[in-house]
């Protein structure tokens, strides 16, 4: 099956700063795909060089099989970008720049109008139909972006850094409204510095930094392959014979102190629980710990997503 | 060709000066009525006639396409850097729309508003200055045909400007002089020996002269070389902006 956005080797430098040095990423059809990375990584370039409006060095960039460069056409009409930075407009209302969008991608009013109202209304926005950019609040600011890049109707939808200042109901409606969008089938790339966001919404993430994927995989996949992960359990009684009773699993002890190390700690407690009380051990406690993907980028990248 | 893409942008073109035509249009309109009264009627008792016009007939051809060039010019430009500056420039990269289109509908859009002003003060002048056009289809050719050339103009220096203050720079200290050193106010023949010379390197002089022609029909520069000037430059710049916006320098990084 072609896949939605296919990216081979791309590169490209801004006069003395390599900015990409070799980016490959595919994202199939219908897939909800993060990209992460710290700022300067390359995640906006590449999503710019994707959709136009940076030219790359070299590689190769197709949406749905067809090259961006030279069948621009079609590739731009599949897309539909929720940009980071806030366009600003002095002169016409929300509707009408709506409109306006939508007649850039071929679409002509009598025909986005169903649409239009349909975003509208699904974004909360009906009462500001008539406003003017300025005078909307951060989150209608944010929708609005969403609205403009999903009213011609986009297989695949970019987001670039959605939820970016917007309070934590927002940010919830938001989530909400994207995994709608994907359960009705459309490809979402998503950039975002909220790693718990990429954990909840995506099928699969990968981590660029310094101008390279250097991981990729569902988030499952990277917190159990990179991650640390176990459970501590304290028991009152270990006995001297623990050790042949736990000889299945990877631990340490120290007095009624153990700890197991496992990558998925959810399915190896109730082995573990069955295995002590076999044994006749008192358990007085449990603590699980699992690694996030904020830790699989901390370890990869060597810093924080914030930073 | 993506015709609604192309629609669209164009229209957005043209509602945007007609949203604020209190900036736009009255403006002009407004100066040329107290230029008329101003300079016609008072320097009509020292300078009567020239080549036989009455002096405030005979400036109106000039107003109009200092209207008209300045009109098309800021049009263009102002609303090239409006949309880099506000961000607006990607939702127009990003759309399926070629350079061709998007550079089509910004010079359309300061086509039509160069267009409205100029003939607005001609108005002005058959109301006011008493005017009667000889030509009137070539008049109004001209008038879109200059209008054409200074929207590519203004859609050039829009590509090429980052700020503010350089396009103000680039308007200030090459258009206003160019059109008021091009016969607004004079005939060339009333100039001294050099001025005249300069004058016929300054192509502003030959679209006032050609419109006055046709307005008129009196001119300092033959009307076919007026109208050869003013469609070689009409093209050219044309070309200049459409090829500027497919290289996408400036534009694109």
């Amino acid at each position: 099956m072609t896949p939605a956005i296919s990216i081979r080797n791309l590169t490209k430098s801004y006069e003395d700063t390599i900015a990409l040095s070799g980016v490959d990423i595919t994202i199939g059809d219908g897939e909800f795909f993060g990209l992460l990375g710290p700022n300067g990584a390359g995640k906006t370039t590449t999503i710019n060089i994707l959709t136009g409006l940076v030219r790359k060095n070299e590689g190769d960039t197709e949406i749905f099989g067809r090259d961006t460069v030279t069948d621009y056409r079609f590739t731009r009409s599949q897309v539909g970008i929720s940009a980071q930075e806030f366009t600003q407009d002095w002169f016409f209302p929300l509707d009408r720049l709506l409109y306006f969008q939508a007649g850039y991608y071929g679409i002509p009013k009598e025909k986005a109008k169903d649409r239009v109202e349909e975003l509208l209304s699904k974004l909360g926005l009906v009462a500001k139909r008539k406003a003017r950019l300025r005078q909307l609040s951060g989150g209608m600011k944010r929708r609005f972006q969403i609205a403009k890049a999903l009213v011609h109707d986009p297989k695949i939808i970019i987001l670039d850094e959605p939820t970016a200042g917007v309070d934590v109901e927002l940010r919830h409606e938001l989530w909400d409204y994207f995994r709608e969008l994907h359960k009705k089938g459309k490809t979402i790339l998503l950039t975002t510095h909220y790693i718990e966001e990429a954990e909840m919404l995506c099928d699969k993430v990968a981590i660029i930094d310094k101008g390279r994927v250097i991981k990729e995989g569902t988030p499952k996949e990277l917190t159990s392959q990179l991650g640390k992960a176990g459970i501590t359990i304290n028991v009152s009684d270990p006995g001297e014979e623990l050790e042949s009773c736990l000889k299945n699993f990877t631990y340490t002890q120290e007095d009624g102190r153990i700890h197991f190390t496992t990558r998925e700690p959810e399915e190896a407690l109730p082995d573990i629980i069955n295995a002590l009380t076999r044994h006749g051990c008192h358990i007085q406690r449990v603590v699980t710990t699992k690694s996030s993907l904020e830790d699989v980028f901390l370890s990869l990248t060597g810093k924080g997503i914030n930073e | 060709m993506n015709w609604v893409g192309l629609w669209t942008l164009t229209s957005r073109e043209v509602g945007r000066f007609f949203a604020v035509y209190r900036q736009t249009i009255i403006p002009g309109f407004i100066s040329s009525i107290l230029y008329i009264l101003i300079f016609g009627f008072t320097l009509e008792r020292r300078i009567s006639t020239i080549d036989g016009i009455p002096y405030t007939m005979f400036i109106i051809p000039g107003l109009i396409m200092m209207n008209t060039l300045t009109n098309a010019s800021s049009n263009s430009s102002s609303s090239m850097l409006q949309m880099k500056l506000l961000g607006q420039l990607p939702d127009l990269l990003q759309a399926p729309l070629s350079s061709f289109e998007i550079s089509m509908a910004y010079i359309v859009g300061g086509t039509v508003r160069g267009t409205v002003n100029g003939l607005l003060i001609l108005l002005v002048g058959i109301t006011l200055g008493g005017i009667s056009v000889i030509q009137p289809f070539a008049t109004v050719g001209f008038i879109i045909l200059v209008s054409v050339a200074f929207s590519s103009i203004g859609f050039l220096l829009g590509q090429l400007a980052d700020t503010w203050d350089q396009l103000a720079t680039l308007q200030n200290f090459l258009l206003t002089p160019l059109s008021f050193l091009g016969g607004i106010f004079y005939s060339i023949k009333m100039l001294p020996d050099w001025a005249q010379a300069a004058s016929f390197y300054n192509p502003i002089y030959y679209m006032i002269n050609g419109l006055r022609f046709t307005i008129l029909g009196v001119s300092d520069s033959p009307p076919m070389t007026s109208f050869i000037v003013a469609l070689i430059m009409t093209i050219g710049f044309f070309l200049a902006a459409v090829l500027l916006m497919e290289s996408g320098k400036k534009i694109k990084q």
